[in-house]
């Protein structure tokens, strides 16, 4: 009998022995066969439909995988108990019937459900006798269905009453006001001249709306029409009856018409049918937190309304937004502790800093707690006990760095925040980010300006000695500050360097440097090697560190490579820079790029490959030495080609890849796992490679080197095979030249690409045939020929790595024939772009061919998600895709594959994601429970979010309450709950028995590696981890890309989505890509940290595929059934 | 032979079937495969394929009037001078024809709708698929309304047997309304669209293209645009080629003059010339309506034939040449699209 069973028994039955058909169905869910152990439990369930023990397996088995199911078999259960005498286990399987409708949102099932457990003698259920209603707020009416009004404002149609001001606000402060051409002042955008307009149209429409708020138009010639479409902006050619159609006579109006969404086509058809056209035209409903009378003057509202007051005055808006940020209980007090002015001219710092802000009780919650008491009150000039003027000083202190501080600081916990605001450090680190001279302070730009600031507080790493991780040792981070061969960061900091005596002034410097708004290269050079030192077995050498830290400048972006893979070592990296400085000596800049792009290319395979396991950890190290060995001095094609061909060939050899070819065991290892296998999965993922192989018209190795080979045979007197020159000469003919003809303006625009050019129409020319005539016997000559297939081999290497990385649906690659050839390594003249990250350039430029990746290889996958981005077809017509977050969410739904993770470890996440829900809906029982939640769910969102979810919770709301959360959230509250001992829930002992009976699967480090992503910006890394962190806003020099990255969630929610459905791991290599699509053509955003909007397109794809999947068994029951 | 190319020909050989009985079942309605280069036994083999091609043309006299009333007799289709040998023919909107081994003609009558029809709203064997493409970027923002009221009486006067459907671009595509022939669906989706941001004209009209593509039959799409693109990602000459290759003209109206933006405008006339597609420069909103008429007239009078390529090793651009019988074929100017290049896959 296995712990479930024995759990179970213990619960419910203790005399009872599990039957074999439930013995089967443990047996089948435990190899990850759900599906099967469903059938099994049922067909227990058939044969002893009065058994209590096996009714209650059945309901916790339901429940253990979200089926709808469970609650009628939890009461299915609690009848047999209760017809077996048995009413205290009765009454506690009614209970978990409770917690399931509260979790489905079934009040009136878990009132019914209450009841009866109530008869049955249970009372520790205190479910709320009604609903608590939620605080009432005040409203104010937007003329026009809101549909129109979202449309006209940029916002998302689903937004919740009481978010629509503050989405409102947003969009006002960013796209609402520009600058004034040849005045001071700020005049509005032509997007709040047209809301403007559209408001005055729609006071219109109201009036012809009448008190029932219905635009009614009974009949083609009725009075009304005339006036209505006066309003509209249209007219009617042609008599009333079949002929009429609408036609534009007022151009503005009519606009204002079609882009607010007025049924313009029904109300034109029903003229031509002369049928009655009726339009509910009630006002959209916001809620106003705290009154009107709060934000506008009674004169303010009398002249046009709260709405047009609210809309004319952008200090206003960024005044509501920043307020609406804080949780109900810290604006109250510092609304009661301040007044409006004060709290007003502070507004972009509350907007931006004070969602972290929290009082309680009147106090400050402090990070660090009562041991930084002391210091804050110094810092702030006023004691947090005194908690609104805390935060009223720690804003206008010195234009907001000291809120800044407190936000990067309040974000974080653990060791690392007890090292930061330990008082005397503390001190030493707000000094440093202060600076002299505080203004502009961080929160006057439309962004965060300094976002390295929150970053550093993030990742910094402690040693074990409790001291901060630096890199390679003191010494050389005061050289790089006194000697930095590019000029010196900062005078005042390279004077000091020279006396810093430990870690703490190197942490402080970069504190200091965090005031820079862009380009801060020490930090980044800091984060990027703690990054690589993070993983390591041992840190990098000091010398290691120091050959790194001078060649950042240029090889900067290649560093991710190392902490790709921790077990590189010291020699292989001074190797590879060695390599990297040599090839830069080349001066031929043709050879030099297929030399690049040829080293690149096989770093980018051997990247992929060790990341995912087919190059074993104890290999790595010594295969990316001996593949870039080669690359030491190279002179000629020739050793460029064999060098290519020696790289391919150890990168196969290290994986031990079964397959008949070279190019059939690429293809299959670049599918991704350690190994080769044949599920259809993998085979579905190699047609879609060869597909794009196809498209780009990339020569296959195995034709390459078997021409290699027979001209080195001509070289001995053999005859060329001619049937090969006739496959090389038909490939060649079907590469196509660039298909662009630019202008002269965009050709000194762009300024580069020649080489590019040059390198297709050499290609071209290659012609076996004509050289060999050419070398006339001459062996050297002859040997020399290979060396004309290097830059075709190169594309094939680099073409890999596209074909890896390749999105869903690959628009441009199964287009643009030459984007894989045209990869620009040189990049512009003089500009170092061959080692720097890969850049999107070139789009939208109509005479050009298309657009193109230049530099290196180093960030292929994002660029490559970015250029594909905008191929997505939004579900609804004004959506638009979220630039920075969607190439993210591609990547992360791209890059990690799926073959080494295991159904337990789906269950693993499943089953947290229940314990969560169960949580939350056991905390809306018990007040004891609530307090345990309200300390998880602080740990992991903000102080609104959080305030939130336990409001919903105290009024029994769980659905609601669990909505507000994200599934990393969730995750992790069951995480934190679940890593105690001795709960007697089922979730928490399925949790310890997997844990039990898996211990290597269900690590944290193989969670983090099955179910994490990416995090290129913010881990320096395209290895999948979880870091769980809460999410970041929107950052300057960085937008929404590091806030993209630490959204976590995606992946959770699909291996839940799996685990209820399923669905093999393996299958996930196909699903995710696709589910992701979807979700990212449902995102209706109102704005760029519009999580919400985010996660009601995840949810509701989940939720579409738990119906079919529903469906689906539903369906298999009724059949097995009949049968 | 490896596992995944069995899957790979076993999945196509489906596709051959369906397509097959959808050029009616004629007695040579098989794909051609030729493999992309020469395979020893043990390499993956992966081969071009050939489906059904659809040909749409127009012939005007010397005058520029549409010749009408020809018939399959008098075309002799070829495909790099190899004869190539009619399945279908029809005329304008009529039903399309199945022609016998004898040179009889036959209507074509689906067995089964349901297979024919894969699209919704979509006739596969009558009319023509309009693909309408209109741009809402604000580079059209001034025009926006007079556009929408011309393409609303363009789709009010196509012909019954049509179907049509409007797509709307900006930085993206969006789907305003499927194919249908319900004109009234097509002009509620139109009249949803909203004003966007950035041009991506040529990623919308790949997308467009990618969708019609799907649909069997003869299809058009219309582009409705002033031209500017600040945002594609691919370059007009390769979604050209997708169009030549799947047999879709282009229309282009473009609001703008001809002389304004050279750029677009050269790119605008080949891509319409080179996929047997019209361009047509309309600022005026009376100017656009006749270029929807002339629109109209074109679909109104070509002729489509279908055929089954004879073997050809060619895996590049196959040139196509409509020839045309008689003495009086002198007078005739044929416009269709160039050529294609069979799939890779």
């Amino acid at each position: 009998m296995n712990l479930r069973v024995m759990a179970f028994a213990l619960c419910f039955a203790s005399g009872l022995v599990a039957s074999e058909a439930t013995d089967r169905a443990h047996g089948l869910e435990e190899a990850g066969n759900s599906a099967a152990a469903r059938e099994a439990w049922l067909g227990a369930v058939r044969a002893a439909p009065q058994d209590a023990s096996v009714l209650g397996g059945h309901a916790e088995f339901l429940e253990r995988f979200k089926d709808n199911g469970a609650r009628d078999a939890w009461r299915a259960a609690s009848a047999a108990l209760k017809s077996a005498g048995r009413a205290p286990e009765a009454a506690a399987a009614l209970r978990r019937a409770v917690l399931l409708d509260l979790i489905a949102g079934d009040q009136a099932a878990a009132r019914k459900d209450t009841q009866d457990y109530q008869a049955l003698g249970g009372s520790a259920i205190q479910l709320p006798a009604s609903v608590t209603v939620p605080e009432k707020r005040e409203t104010i009416q937007i003329p026009g269905p809101l549909r129109s009004f979202a449309r006209m404002a940029a916002l998302s149609p689903d937004v919740r009453p009481e978010d629509l001001m503050p989405a409102l606000a947003r969009n006002v402060v960013l796209n609402g006001y520009q600058t004034s051409h040849g005045a001071d002042g700020l005049e509005e955008t032509e997007f709040l001249k047209l809301i403007h307009r559209y408001l005055s149209q729609a006071r219109e429409l109201e009036q012809l709306a009448g008190a029932e708020k219905v635009i009614r138009v009974t009949a083609c010639e009725s009075a009304i029409t005339a006036d209505l479409l006066r309003v509209l902006g249209f007219r009617m050619r042609g008599g009333c009856g079949a002929e009429v159609v609408l036609e534009t006579v007022n151009a503005p109006r009519a606009f204002i018409t079609t882009d607010s969404g007025f049924p313009v086509a029904e109300l034109e058809q029903a003229l031509r049918t002369n049928k009655p056209f009726t339009y509910d035209y009630h006002p959209s409903v916001a809620a106003v937190v705290y009154g009107q009378d709060y934000w506008v003057s009674v004169k303010e509202k009398k002249e046009g309304g709260f709405i047009d007051a609210f809309l004319g005055d952008p200090g206003l808006c960024r005044f509501y937004l920043g307020l609406t940020k804080l949780d109900p209980e810290t604006a109250d007090a510092l609304r009661r502790g301040s007044t409006t002015v004060k709290l007003r001219a502070y507004a972009n710092v509350l907007d931006f800093f004070g969602g972290n802000f929290e009082i309680r009780d009147g106090k400050a919650v402090l990070p660090g707690g009562a041991r930084s008491a002391a210091i804050w009150a110094d810092l702030a000039g006023v004691s947090p006990d005194k908690g609104a003027e805390f935060f009223e000083r720690l804003m206008s202190r010195d234009d907001g760095w000291l809120a800044s501080l407190y936000d990067a600081l309040a974000r974080i916990q653990g060791p690392v925040q007890e090292y930061l605001t330990d008082p005397v450090r503390m001190k030493r680190l707000y000094s440093a980010v202060r600076g002299r001279i505080t203004t502009p302070g961080p929160a006057r730009p439309v962004f965060r300006s300094n976002a390295e600031m929150m970053l550093l507080t993030t990742r910094l790493q402690l040693d074990p000695d409790g001291r901060a991780h630096i890199p390679g040792g003191l010494e050389v981070w005061k050289d790089l500050f006194q000697r930095n061969p590019r000029g010196k960061y900062d005078a005042k900091l390279s004077k000091a360097a020279a006396s810093w005596k430990d870690s703490d002034d190197v942490v402080e410097a970069l504190f200091a440097l965090c005031r820079k708004p862009v380009d801060n290269e020490p930090l980044s050079i800091f984060m990027t090697l703690t990054d690589i030192d993070r993983s390591r077995p041992q840190p990098l050498r000091p010398e290691t560190v120091q050959r790194l830290v001078r060649a950042w400048h240029i090889y900067g972006a290649q560093f991710a490579t190392f902490n790709d893979v921790p077990s590189v070592s010291d020699r292989t990296i001074v190797a590879w820079l060695d390599q990297a400085e040599n090839i830069d000596k080349i001066r031929d800049p043709l050879f030099r790029q297929d030399v690049i792009g040829t080293m690149q290319g096989l770093t980018g395979i051997w990247q992929i490959f060790s990341r995912q396991g087919s190059v074993p950890a104890d290999k790595a190290d010594e295969t990316l030495f001996a593949l870039i060995g080669p690359f030491a001095a190279m002179k000629s094609e020739r050793e460029l080609f064999d060098a290519g061909r020696a790289g391919l060939a150890k990168l196969l050899a290290v994986t031990g890849a079964q397959g008949a070819t070279i190019q059939e065991k690429m293809l299959g290892l670049l599918a991704g796992g350690p190994r080769i296998d044949d599920t259809a999965a993998r085979a579905e993922l190699m047609l879609q490679e060869q597909h794009i192989f196809e498209a780009q018209k990339l020569l296959n190795p195995d034709l390459l080197f078997e021409l290699a080979d027979n001209l080195e045979a001509v070289t001995k007197g053999e005859k060329l095979n001619a049937q090969l020159a006739a496959r090389l000469a038909s490939r060649v003919a079907d590469i196509q030249l660039p298909r662009n003809s630019m202008t002269g303006i965009e050709k000194n625009a762009m300024a580069f690409g020649y080489y590019v050019d040059k390198h297709v129409q050499d290609e071209r020319k290659v012609n076996l045939r004509a050289l060999i005539d050419r070398a006339a016997k001459d062996p050297d000559k002859l040997k020399d020929i290979r060396g004309r297939l290097a830059p075709t081999l190169r594309d094939t290497l680099v073409g890999y790595s596209y074909v890896h990385y390749a999105p869903a649906g690959a628009q441009i690659l199964m287009t643009n024939p030459l984007f894989v050839r045209g990869h620009d390594f040189l990049g512009m003249q003089g500009g170092n772009h061959s080692w720097q990250t890969t850049q999107m350039f070139g789009n939208g430029w109509p005479s050009n061919a298309g657009g193109r990746l230049v530099g290196s290889l180093a960030g292929l996958p994002y660029a490559l998600a970015e250029s594909e981005q905008n191929f997505l077809i939004p579900a609804q017509t004004q959506a638009l895709i979220w630039g920075d977050l969607v190439p993210q969410m591609m990547i992360a739904a791209r890059t990690p594959r799926f073959w080494t993770v295991t159904t337990a470890q789906m269950h693993w996440v499943g089953t947290h994601m229940r314990l969560g829900e169960s949580l939350v809906a056991e905390a809306a029982l018990d007040p004891v429970r609530r307090v345990e939640l309200t300390r998880a769910v602080n740990r992991v969102a903000s102080p609104n979010r959080a305030a939130m979810v336990m409001s919903a919770v105290a009024a029994a709301q769980v659905s609601d309450a669990i909505s507000l959360l994200t599934p990393s959230e969730l995750y992790l509250i069951a995480s934190a709950a679940s890593a105690g001992t001795g709960a007697a829930d089922p979730h928490s002992r399925e949790i310890a028995h997997l844990r039990a009976l898996l211990p290597e699967q269900t690590s944290t480090a193989a969670i983090s590696h099955a179910w994490g992503t990416p995090k290129p910006t913010l881990a320096n890394s395209y290895r999948a981890e979880l870091l769980n962190l809460k999410t970041f806003p929107t950052l300057m020099g960085y937008s929404s890309r590091i806030m993209a990255e630490s959204w976590e969630s995606n992946l959770l929610y699909w291996a839940d989505v799996a685990d209820q459905a399923g669905i093999q791991p393996a299958q996930l290599n196909l699903l995710v890509p696709e589910w992701t699509q979807k979700v990212v053509e449902r995102i209706f955003a109102s704005h760029l940290e519009d999580w919400p909007a985010l996660l009601r397109s995840l949810r509701s794809v989940g939720e579409e595929l738990h119906d079919q999947n529903a469906r689906a068994a539903a369906g298999a029951e009724k059949a097995a059934g009949r049968e | 032979m490896t596992d995944y190319t069995i899957k790979h020909q076993t999945r196509r050989g489906k596709q051959l079937t369906r397509r097959g009985f959808l050029a009616g079942s004629t007695a040579v309605a098989t794909g051609l495969t030729v493999p992309l280069f020469a395979q020893d036994a043990r390499t993956p083999v992966f081969t071009s394929k050939v489906d059904l091609v659809v040909l749409s043309f127009t012939v005007t006299d010397n005058k520029g009037k549409y010749v009408n009333g020809l018939k399959h007799t008098d075309f002799r289709i070829l495909e790099d001078g190899i004869k190539e040998k009619i399945s279908t023919f029809s005329e304008g909107n009529r039903p399309a024809m199945q022609i016998l081994d004898d040179g009889t003609l036959k209507p074509v009558v689906p067995a089964d709708a349901e297979a024919i029809s894969t699209a919704k709203g979509s006739d596969a064997l009558v009319g023509t698929n309009v693909f309408v493409l209109f741009d809402t970027s604000n580079f059209m923002y001034k025009g926006f309304v007079y556009a929408e009221d011309a393409i609303a009486d363009f789709v009010r006067g196509l012909d019954k047997a049509d179907s049509v459907a409007v797509y709307t671009f900006s930085r993206n595509l969006s789907r305003a309304a499927s194919l249908t022939h319900d004109r009234t669906d097509a002009i509620y989706g139109l009249r949803k669209a909203v004003a966007g941001d950035d041009t991506a004209l040529y990623n919308g009209l790949l997308l467009t293209l990618r969708d019609a593509a799907k649909v069997p039959g003869r299809k058009v799409v219309i582009v409705f645009s002033n031209g500017p693109d600040n945002a594609s990602m691919v370059a007009p000459d390769d979604v050209r080629a997708v169009a030549e290759d799947e047999g879709i003209p282009i229309y282009v109206i473009s609001t703008n003059d001809a002389d304004k933006d050279p750029i677009s405008t050269s790119v605008f006339r080949r891509i319409a010339t080179q996929t047997g597609g019209k361009a047509y420069w309309a600022k005026t909103w009376q100017k656009q309506v006749e270029a929807f008429e002339s629109i109209r007239e074109d679909l109104g009078n070509s002729y489509t034939v279908t055929y089954y390529p004879a073997p050809n090793q060619n895996e590049g651009f196959r040139k196509i040449e409509i020839q045309i019988a008689g003495d009086t074929a002198k007078r005739y100017r044929v416009r269709a699209r160039p050529g294609y290049r069979p799939r890779a896959y």
